[in-house]
């Protein structure tokens, strides 16, 4: 059972956020503003529920793109940092380009990747991952270089193989640093493939909710926008809540992040 | 009942480790300069130091996990110690995501080999957490992980045992248990027990080397009477506690009033 403050504590986010949305309401009405400047909330709400189908359409295909980037970054990412664990030269001569994929601001390179790869999905997904993919292989590589010094001389004293380290220790030592890396990059992912799809325009034949929103835009359906908006904002907080459930899942036994808490 | 008639042993032949003219290093500093020791087969040698006086790196050379150049160090087969030591630390070192009875069986799964589950419950029960083979490390309290990893270093069963302060981190009745359950699982083999606590020393080992100096070297070697695990109560081994506390105190000083 919850105490009375741990009662308080739930519904403070939420008693704030009505306010903001009364507010937002009343700052709306009171002063006549035009839904094509600014649409109150219920306006939104109701063009969410009028445009929902659509919307819900495009945002399953930004969706698709951004799960199966999170999906290739988290793969790439860990061979990558497992490459690099086998040598600090191979760590060397890898890195700076890492890094250089990370600091290139992704709007400038997907113009590039849309005229180059020609499957409209691919190049969607190829710009997501870029953006997904250096939390991956940064967080996972320090992971696989966190092992404790006195579990591998006892794995070497053992008769540990390299292979028996890596999957025996340096894997589970790295695990949580992973999963942090992985919860980074599921929004990334979600940027990534939205960002992508602005630049695309219209692509292929399917687009996506980045696309309606811009093309909202167009026709000075701001209400659409907005709309797009939301659902690209609880889509966002799904997949960090998902990811969050998922690390706790895989760490709740043994991870002191995810352990209840001493009573 | 002799321990090696029961299921948790084979009969290991027990070999004692020679060690002539080492020379340890860290960093620029000589931590040791042609030490030569005996480690008699079969028994407790206690080594007996302040903290940072080089001992667990005298463990890591001795385990093999540390090059070392010119020293001899050898079984009485005068074979190579490689693949004949088992070691335990003052932390558990217990893999946190696997559960006791895996961590027990660990050195199974690192060589490829099946593990032998039944063995490591037996030993588990002999180390008193027959019920938690389940259980993971995070769930038990400090005395009973090491009394995890005390079963994992049995559960190796090789003739030599390196312990770097096995209890110097449990409370001091716990200690007192650990103390003497590991006098009697580890009779019969050759065990090198490195510490900074006199009486943990006294009441384990046959022998006892003091070591001071640096580079430090064997000062005194002490025999006392009886045979280990030795009663703390007795007169002689308070005067025998406290003429090393002196002695360590004094060899500690530097720079001390």
């Amino acid at each position: 059972m919850l105490t009375r403050t741990a009662w308080l504590g739930r519904l403070a986010p939420a008693l704030l956020g009505l306010l903001v949305v009364a507010g937002w309401e009343a700052l709306v009405r009171f002063n006549d503003i035009p839904s094509y400047v600014l649409p109150g909330p219920l306006a939104v709400a109701e063009t969410l529920w009028r445009e929902g189908p659509g919307l819900l359409a495009a945002l399953l295909v930004t969706l698709r793109v951004t799960l199966a980037a999170l999906l290739v970054a988290a793969l790439t990412g860990v061979l990558l940092a497992a490459l690099m664990a086998q040598s600090a030269w191979i760590e060397r001569s890898l890195m700076p380009y890492a890094v250089f994929l990370q600091v290139t601001p992704i709007v400038a390179i997907a113009p590039l990747i849309i005229i180059y790869v020609e499957q409209p999905f691919l190049a969607l997904l190829a710009c997501a991952w870029i953006v997904a993919f250096f939390p991956l292989v940064a967080n996972t590589a320090a992971g696989l270089r966190s092992a404790d010094r006195g579990l591998q001389d006892l794995f070497r004293l053992y008769g540990a193989g390299r292979l028996q380290r890596l999957r025996l220790l340096l894997w589970p030592s790295a695990l949580p640093h992973f999963l942090a890396g992985l919860r980074i990059s599921g929004g990334l992912a979600l940027i990534g493939a939205v960002v992508a799809e602005f630049v695309a325009g219209t692509g292929g034949s399917e687009t996506g909710i980045a696309f309606r929103i811009l093309e909202a835009g167009y026709r000075l359906q701001v209400p659409k926008m907005f709309a797009g908006l939301v659902l690209l904002a609880i889509t966002g907080i799904g997949i960090y809540g998902a990811l969050a459930w998922f690390s706790r899942l895989l760490l709740r036994r043994w991870h002191e992040s995810a352990l209840p808490p001493r009573s | 009942m002799n321990v090696f008639d029961g299921p948790l042993g084979r009969p290991t032949p027990a070999s004692g480790l020679t060690v002539r003219g080492l020379t340890l290093r860290f960093r620029a500093e000589i931590l040791f300069q042609d030490l030569s020791f005996d480690l008699p087969p079969g028994r407790f040698t206690c080594l007996l130091g302040p903290s940072g006086v080089g001992k667990t790196s005298l463990l890591r050379a001795l385990a093999g996990l540390m090059p070392v150049r010119d020293a001899e160090i050898r079984c009485d087969d005068t074979g190579s110690p490689a693949g004949r030591i088992a070691w335990m630390d003052q932390r558990d070192q217990l893999l946190p995501w696997l559960n006791a009875r895996d961590n027990v069986t660990l050195g199974s799964r690192l060589r490829g080999e099946p593990a032998d589950g039944e063995r490591a419950r037996m030993l588990l029960a002999e180390v008193g957490l027959a019920g938690q083979a389940e259980t993971q490390p995070a769930a038990l309290s400090g005395g009973m992980r090491q009394r995890v990893a005390l079963a994992r270093t049995l559960y190796e069963d090789r003739p030599i045992v390196l312990l770097d302060e096995p209890f110097a981190a449990v409370d001091a009745p716990t200690r007192h248990r650990l103390q003497r359950l590991a006098a009697r699982l580890l009779a019969g083999r050759t065990v090198l027990l490195v510490t900074h606590d006199p009486l943990e020393a006294l009441i384990l080992g046959h022998e006892v080397h003091v070591l001071s100096g640096r580079p430090a070297r064997i000062a005194a070697t002490l025999r006392p009477d009886g045979l280990p695990p030795r009663s703390a109560a007795s007169p002689a081994l308070a005067a025998m506690q406290a003429e090393l506390l002196d002695r360590l105190a004094n060899a500690d000083s530097e720079g001390l009033p």
